[in-house]
């Protein structure tokens, strides 16, 4: 059963057991195949996990961009959720920064899940101590993967993560969603805790 | 969606804003959906955007009107 994270001295600690830590490493791993430029990105053999076919599958409401240009039509729409639009009102820039920063960012990014899912491996036993740098590193990785996770959910904005609530309880409980949304939950939780505990009362550099 | 403790963390470390100015922005966003977090030139406003991207926060820049 997972305790939140507080400070100790300079390392942030909390519990977690192997399984939760399972499903969080898990749902890094997807979110660093979304993320991983595609020409750097091992092909990587389908795990066969339940994960996988969850998250490729899930679509709760999506609309998908109102004017996707059209080299980014066949896009997963989670990568426009990680790397939005820079500049409104002006596509050609907006394009432009795309084309400089997409690459570096997203070799970032996975760098950073990679970082994270180390980081969480790390564990002895239920016992969860990152340093600051782990610790940063997990609270930016844990954002990458409710991003992806809330696009799948079909999840923009407070409302709708509020109805989401309400529609879960309508659903079977076998239900994909269900599921996804739970660990959903799950990681906002942990981030929430992460976060509050890496600001503590002062400021955190 | 994005949770008011880590954008204020972000604002905090990324920009080294004390903390009631970090959490004053981060208030800003999650009340009226947007705030000026930074002001520059446009190489350091880019450079300012691609860094929030990295910390998975929609942010965009724009000449001032």
């Amino acid at each position: 059963m997972a305790r939140a994270f507080r400070r100790k001295g300079q390392r942030f600690v909390a519990k977690f057991d192997p399984m939760e830590r399972e499903v969080v490493t898990d749902i890094l791993e997807q979110t660093r195949k979304i993320v991983a430029p595609a020409d750097t990105g091992k092909p990587e053999a389908s795990t066969g996990d339940e994960f996988d076919q969850i998250v490729a599958s899930i679509s709760v409401g999506r609309d998908g961009p109102a004017d996707p240009p059209e080299d980014l039509a066949d896009r997963d729409p989670a990568l426009d959720r990680l790397l939005p639009v820079a500049h409104r009102g002006d596509e050609k820039v907006a394009a432009e920064f795309r084309r400089l920063t997409e690459h570096d960012l997203r070799d970032r990014k996975a760098a950073n899940l990679t970082a994270a899912i180390e980081a969480l491996r790390g564990a002895t036993g239920d016992h969860l101590a990152l340093t600051k740098e782990q610790a940063g590193a997990v609270a930016v990785a844990l954002t990458d993967a409710r991003l992806v996770l809330g696009e799948r959910l079909g999840l923009r904005t407070d409302e709708d993560a509020q109805s989401l609530e309400l529609m879960v309880r309508t659903l079977d409980p076998e239900d994909p969603v269900v599921y996804a949304a739970s660990i959903y939950d799950f990681l906002t939780w942990m981030q929430e805790s992460l976060t509050t505990a890496m600001l503590g009362r002062g400021r955190f550099r | 969606v994005n949770l008011m403790s880590y954008v204020t963390y972000v604002f905090e470390t990324y920009f080294g804003y004390p903390r009631n100015k970090a959490e004053k922005l981060m208030l800003d966003v999650h009340t009226k959906g947007k705030a000026v977090v930074s002001h520059g030139s446009r190489e350091e406003m880019e450079r300012d955007t691609e860094a929030m991207h990295g910390f998975g926060l929609w942010a965009t820049f724009e000449k001032d009107a």
